[in-house]
Formats: C-alpha cells, structure tokens, sequence
C-alpha cells in the first residue's frame, strides 16, 4: 500500500490535518518508547520521554527544515530530552524494565533463552557511561549512520566513532569478566 | 582509520557480508571481539519487543496545538464558475437547446453542413460581385467605344471636307489654267485671223481696260 512520506504529512499536519499527525506519532512512538525504556530503564521514565518528546514534537514541527530525515531530527530532540531527564533525575539501577519483561507470559524455551540473552545485552549496555550507551543505541536500536549521531549529538563524527568502539571493547572486557565469574561458580 | 576498521565499518553498513569480515578480521582478535558484540547488539536490536506502549491522547495535544476553525466556505463562486463553464460549452458545442412552444428541445447539429453552407454563401456572394463587375465593365467599354467612334466619324468628316476643298481648288487651278491656256491659244492663232474679218471698231479688235461692252 502506498505510504506518505514524512515530509508529507507534516506538511499535512501543519495544515491543521489531525489524521497525518497521528499516523506520524504511531510511524514513530514505538521506536521513541523503546529509546526511552532501554535508555531511561523504567516503563514511567520512557513513557513520561516520549510524551515530553511528542510535545516538544508538535510545538516546533513547523521547524523541520528538512535537513536530515525526520528520523534523525526527532532522535535529536529525544536524545537531548533523554539527557536532560537523566540529568534531573538521578538514575535509578532498579532494573524495573527488565523485571518487567514479559517473563509472566507462557513461553516457550527458545524465547526464554532469547529473553535471557535480551537480559544479559541490557546490562551490559546499562554498565556503559551514558555517552557511549547513548551511540550503541543510536547505532545498533535506531540504525542511524556515524554522521546522523554525530549531528544528532553535535560532536565530531571521529568523536562519535570513539565513543562506538570504546563502548564495544568495554563490553568484550565485561563479558570476559562474566566469563571469569560463571566458571569460579562453578 | 585502520584498514581493519575500514572493513568494520563496510560490514556495519552492509557493504560486505559478514563471512567476508569475519574472514578478513580473522587474525585481529580485538576486531573479531568487536564484531561478536556488533553482532549480538544487533540480534537484540532485531529482536521483537513485547511491551504495550502506553497510550495516551496525542490528538488532544495537537489539536490544542495546532487547531484551526473550519473555513466558512461559500458554495457561491463555485456555483458560478460551474455555470459559466457549462454555458461555455454549450455555446462552443455543436449542442442546441430550442425553446419553442413552451417544449425544451436539445438538438446537435452537423458542424459540416454549416461549413458547406456558409462555403456555397461565401462562393454566390461572389459570384454575384463578379457579375456586377462585369456589366460594369461592358458598359464602360460601350461607352468609350463609342466616344471613339464619334471622335473617329468626327475626324473623317474632317478630313473628307478637306480633302474635298483640295480638290476642287485644284480643279478651279486647274479649270484657269486650261482657260488661260485657251486664251493664249486663241490669241495666238484665232485672234488675228479674226482681226482681219472685223471691223475696226469691233470690240474684239480694241478691248478696253475698263470694261467689256459686248456688242
């Protein structure tokens, strides 16, 4: 079926269409809500981000230029009100979201396994610094290119790169230690 | 930026497989640990996600945002353009409506045989022009005909009387010269035998100046 553009329906949303803007919010809340539950770690917190966020979004949708994807220029506002929350509020390592996980659901042992890997990629990411959490989510959860991230987050993009693989060495080294740690239990 | 981490890269943005990284990363054991991890962030990444995302009213926002009344519009200047456009077309159509008799009738007509008509119209009114033109012409060319005609009648009578006065005063030059030619002749030769038979007072023997008394 043929799918509006972004661009369209901005256009169509900044002519008062109430439909485009909603087909807008639904094309892009799941991905904003899942930035904010991996980034923030607890359901309130994403959910509290992407309201924030959607709100920011239809106050100054009339400033997309058009300049780099919508995409790409949402996730700056996402990611410049996840810091400023993250900043606010002191982050909780309660690791509500991944209590959360739909372990109550019947499943099957495959998705177990995959939920406890899910589990395990989570705290991992959740031990990074949140500069370079914030580029392996940007990079891996979002697929935005080393110069979208590094426009998103108005650094250089050798900066973002940095970030990249130091964050990627940083998990090898906890996953070495994981390692260490299962065989001296056992 | 290393070759390794140009091959990497290349593989983050899917321009080789990751057989192909793998192989050419294979003796860098700090890039293939790199790649593992890529690899397991991008599982996760792929994986589906269960949670409900919480709704809530986004349209209010917007509609708070970004709500315009509906325009008042008026049907008016639409109505009209629509009728100006139908009455264009029926007056360029071959369509034609009659009103007679308190009856409607739309009628179409052959726009050929009013291009034949309006044609044999055009061919008559000129020929009609042509015909006038040349009676005119005829009448003209009588007329000056006979203008000619009368001048040339008028220049023959002329010259018939000149030519008639020439002649009869070469006839009358002629008639004195055979008169005076008698005259010598008869003086010459008759004149003095005559003298001799007359008597002295005979007019014929002594003409007077002044006159001639004829016996």
């Amino acid at each position: 079926m043929f799918k509006r553009s972004d661009e369209s329906l901005i256009a169509k949303a900044l002519n008062g269409d109430q439909r485009a803007w909603q087909q807008l919010v639904n094309r892009h809340q799941s991905a904003l809500y899942y930035f904010g539950l991996r980034l923030l770690g607890s359901k309130e917190d994403a959910s509290d981000l992407l309201q924030d966020v959607l709100m920011v979004l239809c106050r100054n949708l009339g400033q997309y230029r058009g300049d780099s994807s919508f995409k790409s220029w949402l996730f700056g506002i996402a990611n410049y009100r996840a810091m400023d929350m993250l900043r606010r509020r002191k982050y909780s390592e309660s690791d509500d979201s991944l209590a959360e996980m739909p372990a109550d659901v019947a499943a099957l042992p495959e998705q177990l396994a995959s939920q406890q890997q899910q589990k395990q990629v989570q705290q991992q990411l959740r031990s990074l610094p949140l500069e370079q959490r914030l580029v392996l989510e940007l990079k891996f959860y979002q697929q935005f290119t080393f110069d979208e991230i590094a426009s998103q987050l108005a650094i250089s993009s050798n900066t973002v790169k940095s970030r990249f693989y130091a964050a990627l060495d940083k998990m090898r080294l906890q996953l070495e230690n994981d390692h260490v740690e299962q065989s001296a239990n056992f | 930026m290393s070759n390794n981490q140009q091959i990497f890269e290349d593989w983050l943005e899917g321009k080789i497989t990751e057989q192909q990284c793998q192989q050419q990363l294979q003796y860098d054991p700090q890039w293939l640990a790199r790649m593992d991890n890529a690899r397991m962030l991008r599982a996760d990444a792929s994986a589906a996600r269960f949670d409900v995302i919480p709704e809530f009213d986004s349209s209010a926002m917007f509609a708070k945002q970004w709500h315009r009344p509906k325009l008042q519009r008026s049907w008016w200047p639409q109505l009209s353009l629509a009728l100006s456009c139908a009455a264009m077309l029926i007056s360029l159509s071959p369509a034609q409506l009659h009103l007679q008799d308190g009856s409607l009738t739309l009628s179409w007509h052959n726009p050929q045989q009013d291009v034949d008509n309006a044609i044999n119209a055009a061919l008559s009114s000129y020929q009609q022009q042509q015909q006038q033109w040349l009676v005119q012409q005829l009448d003209y060319q009588q007329q000056n005909t006979s203008s000619q005609l009368v001048l040339l009648k008028d220049y023959l009578q002329d010259e018939l009387k000149r030519d008639q006065r020439t002649d009869m005063l070469q006839l009358v030059e002629y008639l004195n010269q055979q008169r005076q030619a008698d005259w010598q002749y008869w003086q010459q030769n008759y004149q003095p035998m005559q003298a001799g038979y007359r008597p002295a007072d005979s007019y014929y023997v002594n003409p007077t100046n002044t006159g001639v008394v004829k016996p």
